[in-house]
C-alpha cells in the first residue's frame, strides 16, 4: 500500500552489531521505505549511508521527524574508549568507598550525609580542592562529583561544584543522573557521563553536520534502553542514557507493528544474538534498578530485556548422543554465503524456508551434522531449528522466572502476587518467518511477525515519544521536598501533603520532558511509587515522609495507529 | 584475617502497608530508612547477596508450634503470616545450599509469642523463629537446633515453646529482667525436667556496651555452642540493645552487632525487635548482611558514632565479668541443683501470662511427662480472659509410645470435657486436630 505524497514521514535509524537498519513511515502508519546497509567502524559515515540510500530522492521537508538509536556510547563504553575522567567522592561510613573507584583518578574526600540528609560530617574542603588540583595535573578534563545520599539532599555535591568550578566548569552531578538510591551505581553512572560527554558531543555534532548537509531540518531524537527517546541536543548532557537502546528498539517497534495483547513475549532474532522483552497490557516492562553498561551497573533507566547468544548466524556443534549445541559464538556467515560451518541459516536454506546463496553447499555442509545425529539432512535441519527454539525457550524461562522472583515489599503485592506470564509470542528480525513454526511448538504459543518484522527495530526507534523520570522525596521534619533530576531542593512546612508532593511531582516531570526536547501536553504517565509515611518520635506523629516516582510511560507518539 | 566472602539469602519484608496501630513503633515506616541503607550501600548489587521473594506461611506451618485459641484466623494477619513466610523462604534457601547463610529482614516479630496464642503479647503474635525451626525439621529432617537470641528483651516466648525440648539450645542475652519487660529470663530458667540445661539465660545489666557483648560471646555463648553441637545456628537478632533506642537502656552498636555475627557465624538470622528506626537499624542491619556476607565491615558505624557512643563504664565491665564467671560455673560445669524425677512421673506447673498488646490476661496449668526416650507428652489447660478455655495437648516428635498413650488419653478425656475447645498436636506424625 503505497503512502499518500501529502502525508509527512518519520525517518527512523538503527545501528546494529552488524547491519543498521533504516526506514521512512509516514505518520498514519504506513512503511515508505526500508534499507540495510553494513555497519562500518566509522559511525557518521555509516549513519550518511543508511540517510542517504533511505532518502533516495524524498524531499527534506516531507520528513517531520528523525530518531537514531546508534551504538555511540555503548561502543565507547565496551570498548574501553571513554575519555579519561575524574572523581570525587565522599561517602562516610558504611561499605568502603574504596571498592567503587572508577576512572584514573578517583578520589575520596571527607564528608557525609545521612539517609535522612543531614549533614552527619561537613565536607572537606582542602580535600576537595586537592583532589580537583591533582585531577587537573593529570591532564584530565572531565569531572563528576558524587556524595553519598546526595538525592535526599544535594547541598555537598552542589558546594564541590562551586568550589572546582574554576578548574572544572561543568562536572557531572550525582543526584542529576537519577533520584534513585544506590552509592555505587551513582558513581559509576557519573563517572560514564564525564567520561562521553566529549566523545558524545562529538557524535551529536557529526550527526547534525550530515541533517544539515541533506536540509534535515525536523526535530530529532536519540533512543534510550528505556523505550524513549531525547532531542539530540538535549541528550549532551547526559550522554550514557543513550547507550544500548538496541534491545529497546525492538520491543518498540513490536509495540508499533503488533496488537501486543494481554501479555506478549517480543523475540528479535539477529545474526549472533536473540533480544528478549516483554509487553505488559500495552506497556513494555522496565527494569527496576538500571542498566548494565560492560562492567558498568548503571541507574539507567532501561527496559526489562535479555540477550542470549542464539542467532541465525551461531555455531552449531553436534556429537553423537548428545543434544546439539547452538551459539554463542559466530564462526562466519552461513556456509551456502561461502562460511566455513553451517549455522541454523544453512538449515532454513536446506529446507527451502530461506532463499539464499548455495543451496547444495548448505546441504553438504549440514551431512556431517546430520551424521551425528543419525538422520538424513532434511531432518536434521529442521532438528537444529528446532532445537534453536527450544534453547531460546529455555532462556526465556530463565528470564520469566527471575522476574516473577522479584521481591515485593507490601502486603497486598504479596496477596495480588501478579505473574508474569506471556500469551501471545511477537518475532521480530531477519530469520522470524523461518522460525515462526518450531518457536510456536516450542512455547505453546501463537506467535505472530507482523509485516516489516525485520525492520522493526527502526521502526521503533522511529515512533517512540519522549520519556522521562523523577523522583520526590519530601520529609516534613527535615522541612525540605527534593526532586533530584529537576535541580528541586527548596523548604516546605509541615503542612505539605501527598496532594502536593503530586502536584509538584507533575510539574517537574513535565519540565523534564520540555527540558528533553518533548512536547508537555497529554503526557501518559505512570506512578511507579506513592508513598507516605507518617513519622514517628514517642508515641507521636512528628511529621510525613513523602516518596514519590513519576515517569513517562514508555510509548508511541500521538497519532501512529495501534494495530488490531 | 581477611574475611572470605559468603553466599548469602536475603529475604526482606518491610510490610510497607501494615501497622499495629498507626503510632505503635510496630508500624510501617520502621525498615523504610534501612531499606533505603541497604539500597544506598549498593549490597544487592553484590554477586554473593541473593534477595528473595517472601511467600505466606501456611496454618499448617503454624500448628506444628501454635495452638491458636479459637483459631489460626483469629490472631493472625496476612502481614504475620508473610513475616512467618519470610522466615521459611531463608530456611529454604540455607536447607537447598543456594546460599551458605540467610537473613529474614522481617516484621512483624515473634520471639514473645508463645505456645499457646490468644493475641498479641510484646508486639508478636507468632513465633516466626519456631515456625521456621519446626518447618527444617519437619522438611529437612534436621534435628539439633540452637537459637541464640540476641534482643534486648528475654525471648520469652521462644524460651516456653523450647522449655521440654532437648534438641534445642535456647541461648537469650537480655537487658536483666528487673529492668524491662517481659521481667524474666534469669539464670535459674535452665528448661524443663526431661531438657534441663537446653535453655540458657544471661541476662545483662543495663549499659552493657560492645566489650560486654564480646566477653559473653566469647566465654558463654561460643562455648555453650560448641559443647551442644548443633546442625543449625539461628540468630534471633533483635537490634534494640542500640545506644540509641527509645524503649531499652543499652550500650550497643552497628559495628558490635557485626562483630557478633562474625564470630556466631548464624546459618540464619532473623529480625527480632529495634525500634531506633532512624539512628540504629539502617546501620545495624548493614553491618549483620555484611558480617554474614563475609565482608569488611570495619568501616561500618552510626554516622554520629564518635559522638554518641560512650565506651562501656568500668562498673558495668565489672558486673559483666562477675555474671561471666558465674554462669560459666552454672552452664559449663554443671554447678546447680538438677532436680531428680522418676520417668513416667508427670509434673505440674501453674503460670500467668499477659497480653501486653492486646491487654488478655491467661491462666494456665500445665502438664509433662518426665520421660527420657522422648521431649515427652505435654497438656496445657489454658483459660484466657477473653473467656476461652481450652486444653492443648502436644506429642513431640519421635514420641516414645508411653508417651503417646499418655498425650492420646489427656485428649480422650479433656475432649468430654466442658472446654470451648481441645486440640492434639501430633508432632509425631506431623497431624493438627480440633475437637
Amino acid at each position: 500500500m503505497p503512502s499518500s505524497d501529502a502525508l509527512p514521514l518519520i525517518l527512523g535509524l538503527d545501528v546494529g552489531g552488524t547491519q543498521t537498519d533504516a526506514v521512512l513511515v509516514s505518520c498514519d502508519g504506513v512503511v515508505a521505505s526500508a534499507v540495510k546497509v553494513p555497519t562500518r567502524a566509522d559511525l557518521p559515515a555509516t549513519l550518511r549511508k543508511a540517510v542517504d540510500q533511505t532518502l533516495s530522492g524524498t524531499g527534506p521537508d516531507r520528513i517531520s521527524r528523525m530518531a537514531f538509536s546508534t551504538t555511540m556510547a555503548t561502543n565507547a563504553i565496551v570498548q574501553d574508549r571513554l575519555d579519561p575522567a575524574g572523581m570525587i567522592v565522599s561517602a562516610g561510613p558504611g561499605m568502603d568507598p574504596q571498592g567503587f573507584a572508577v576512572g584514573p583518578s578517583y578520589h575520596v574526600v571527607e564528608g557525609c550525609l545521612d539517609h535522612r540528609g543531614y549533614e552527619a560530617r561537613p565536607l572537606s574542603k582542602e580535600a576537595v580542592l586537592a583532589a580537583a588540583a591533582g585531577i587537573r595535573d593529570q591532564g584530565i578534563q572531565a569531572l563528576g562529583l558524587v556524595s553519598k545520599f546526595s538525592v535526599r539532599n544535594p547541598a555537598h555535591e552542589l558546594c564541590m561544584a562551586e568550589w572546582v568550578k574554576e578548574i572544572f566548569p561543568h562536572p557531572a552531578l550525582g543526584h542529576q543522573v537519577s533520584g534513585h538510591l544506590n552509592f555505587p551505581r551513582r558513581i559509576a553512572t557519573t563517572y560514564l557521563n564525564a567520561a562521553l560527554r566529549e566523545t558524545h558531543e562529538r557524535f551529536v555534532r557529526a550527526l547534525l553536520g550530515i541533517l544539515e548537509e541533506r536540509d534535515l531540518r525536523a526535530p530529532r531524537y536519540l533512543l534510550k534502553p528505556d523505550g524513549g527517546t531525547v532531542g539530540l541536543e538535549e541528550s549532551l548532557g547526559f550522554p550514557a542514557r543513550t547507550a544500548q537502546s538496541g534491545p529497546a528498539a525492538s520491543i518498540m517497534g513490536a509495540l508499533a507493528l503488533d496488537p501486543c495483547p494481554g501479555t506478549t513475549l517480543v523475540l528479535d532474532v539477529g545474526g549472533t544474538t536473540t533480544d528478549i522483552g516483554l509487553i505488559y497490557r500495552g506497556a513494555p516492562l522496565l527494569e527496576p534498578y538500571g542498566i548494565h553498561l560492560g562492567p558498568y551497573k548503571t541507574l539507567i533507566r532501561s527496559l526489562q530485556t535479555r540477550s542470549v547468544g542464539i542467532g541465525g548466524d551461531s555455531e552449531v556443534r553436534a556429537e553423537p548422543g548428545r543434544p546439539l549445541r547452538i551459539g554463542p559464538l559466530r564462526q562466519g556467515p552461513p556456509a551456502a554465503l561461502g562460511g566455513p560451518a553451517p549455522p541454523p541459516t544453512d538449515a532454513m536454506i536446506v529446507l527451502g524456508h530461506l532463499d539464499a546463496g548455495d543451496k547444495e553447499t548448505a546441504r553438504r555442509a549440514l551431512e556431517p551434522v546430520a551424521a551425528a545425529l543419525d538422520l538424513d539432512v532434511l531432518k536434521a535441519a529442521s532438528a537444529v531449528l528446532d532445537r534453536m527454539a527450544e534453547l531460546i525457550a529455555d532462556s526465556v524461562g530463565a528470564f520469566l522466572h527471575y522476574i516473577n522472583a522479584r521481591p515485593v515489599y507490601t502486603v497486598r503485592e504479596v496477596l495480588e502476587g501478579v505473574t508474569i506470564e506471556p500469551g501471545h509470542l511477537v518475532l521480530l528480525g531477519g530469520p522470524a518467518v523461518q522460525l515462526a513454526a518450531p518457536l510456536e511448538s516450542a512455547f505453546g504459543l501463537p506467535c505472530s511477525v507482523p509485516p516489516h518484522a525485520e525492520v522493526a527495530n527502526a521502526i521503533g526507534a522511529a515512533v517512540s515519544r519522549v520519556t522521562c523520570e523523577i523522583t520526590l522525596h519530601a520529609d516534613t521534619v527535615r522541612g525540605t521536598v527534593v526532586v533530584p533530576e529537576a535541580g528541586i531542593d527548596q523548604f516546605i512546612d509541615g503542612e505539605f501533603d501527598l496532594d502536593q508532593g503530586m502536584i509538584m511531582a507533575r510539574q517537574s516531570l513535565e519540565k523534564a520532558v520540555s527540558g528533553a526536547g518533548g512536547a508537555e501536553d497529554d503526557l501518559e504517565i505512570t506512578v511507579t511509587e506513592q508513598q507516605s509515611f507518617n513519622m514517628i518520635q514517642g508515641f507521636s506523629r512528628t511529621g510525613r515522609n513523602i516518596r514519590l516516582n513519576l515517569c513517562v510511560t514508555p510509548g508511541l507518539i500521538p497519532g501512529w495507529p495501534r494495530r488490531s | 584475617m581477611p574475611p572470605s566472602p559468603k553466599r548469602t539469602g536475603l529475604v526482606f519484608f518491610p510490610a510497607f502497608d501494615w501497622a499495629i496501630s498507626p503510632t505503635h513503633p510496630e508500624r510501617e515506616e520502621r525498615l523504610l530508612y534501612t531499606r533505603d541503607q541497604v539500597l544506598e550501600e549498593g549490597l544487592l548489587d553484590l554477586d554473593n547477596i541473593v534477595e528473595y521473594r517472601v511467600r505466606p506461611a501456611t496454618f499448617e506451618d503454624i500448628q506444628r508450634v501454635h495452638f491458636c485459641v479459637p483459631d489460626e484466623a483469629s490472631v493472625t494477619t496476612e502481614s504475620h503470616l508473610i513475616s512467618a513466610g519470610g522466615c521459611l523462604v531463608a530456611a529454604d534457601a540455607v536447607m537447598n545450599r543456594e546460599v551458605d547463610n540467610a537473613f529474614a529482614l522481617v516484621r512483624p516479630p515473634g520471639h514473645h509469642a508463645m505456645r499457646v496464642v490468644h493475641g498479641n503479647r510484646g508486639f508478636c503474635n507468632i513465633n516466626i523463629e519456631a515456625v521456621m525451626v519446626e518447618h527444617i525439621r519437619r522438611t529437612y529432617g534436621v534435628k539439633k537446633v540452637a537459637i541464640v537470641d540476641t534482643d534486648c528483651h528475654h525471648g520469652d516466648g521462644t524460651q516456653e515453646i523450647y522449655w521440654h525440648d532437648p534438641d534445642t539450645l535456647f541461648i537469650s542475652l537480655h537487658q536483666d529482667g528487673r529492668t524491662i519487660f517481659p521481667g524474666t529470663g534469669f539464670p535459674n530458667e535452665m528448661g524443663g525436667p526431661n531438657a534441663v540445661g537446653a535453655t540458657a539465660n544471661i541476662p545483662l545489666p543495663p549499659q552493657t556496651g560492645e566489650e560486654g557483648f564480646a566477653v559473653v560471646l566469647e566465654e558463654l555463648v561460643m562455648p555453650l555452642l560448641e559443647r551442644f553441637q548443633p546442625e543449625l545456628v539461628i540468630n534471633s537478632a533483635g537490634q534494640d540493645n542500640h545506644y540509641s533506642d527509645p524503649i531499652t537502656d543499652m550500650n550497643f552498636s552497628a559495628r558490635g552487632y557485626a562483630a557478633l555475627n562474625a564470630r556466631l557465624q548464624p546459618d540464619i538470622c532473623v529480625l527480632e525487635g529495634g525500634y531506633a528506626v532512624e539512628s540504629a537499624l539502617p546501620y545495624v542491619n548493614v553491618g549483620i548482611i555484611m558480617a554474614m556476607a563475609g565482608l569488611d565491615f570495619r568501616n561500618v558505624r552510626e554516622p554520629n558514632y564518635d559522638r554518641e557512643y560512650r565506651p562501656q563504664s568500668p562498673d558495668v565491665t565489672q558486673n559483666v565479668d562477675r555474671l561471666v564467671s558465674r554462669l560459666r560455673q552454672v552452664f559449663l560445669k554443671g554447678k546447680y541443683e538438677a532436680p531428680s524425677h522418676s520417668p513416667g512421673e508427670v509434673l505440674e506447673r501453674k503460670r500467668e501470662v499477659f497480653y501486653d498488646t492486646d491487654g488478655i490476661f491467661e491462666r494456665q496449668r500445665e502438664l509433662i511427662r518426665v520421660c527420657r526416650d522422648c521431649a515427652g507428652a505435654l497438656g496445657v489447660e489454658s483459660a484466657a480472659s477473653t473467656g476461652n478455655h481450652v486444653f492443648a495437648v502436644r506429642i513431640p516428635p519421635n514420641a516414645c509410645p508411653a508417651c503417646r498413650r499418655t498425650a492420646e488419653s489427656w485428649f480422650e478425656q479433656a475432649a468430654e470435657g466442658t472446654f470451648t475447645q481441645v486440640f492434639l498436636q501430633d508432632r509425631d506424625r506431623d497431624t493438627f486436630e480440633r475437637a
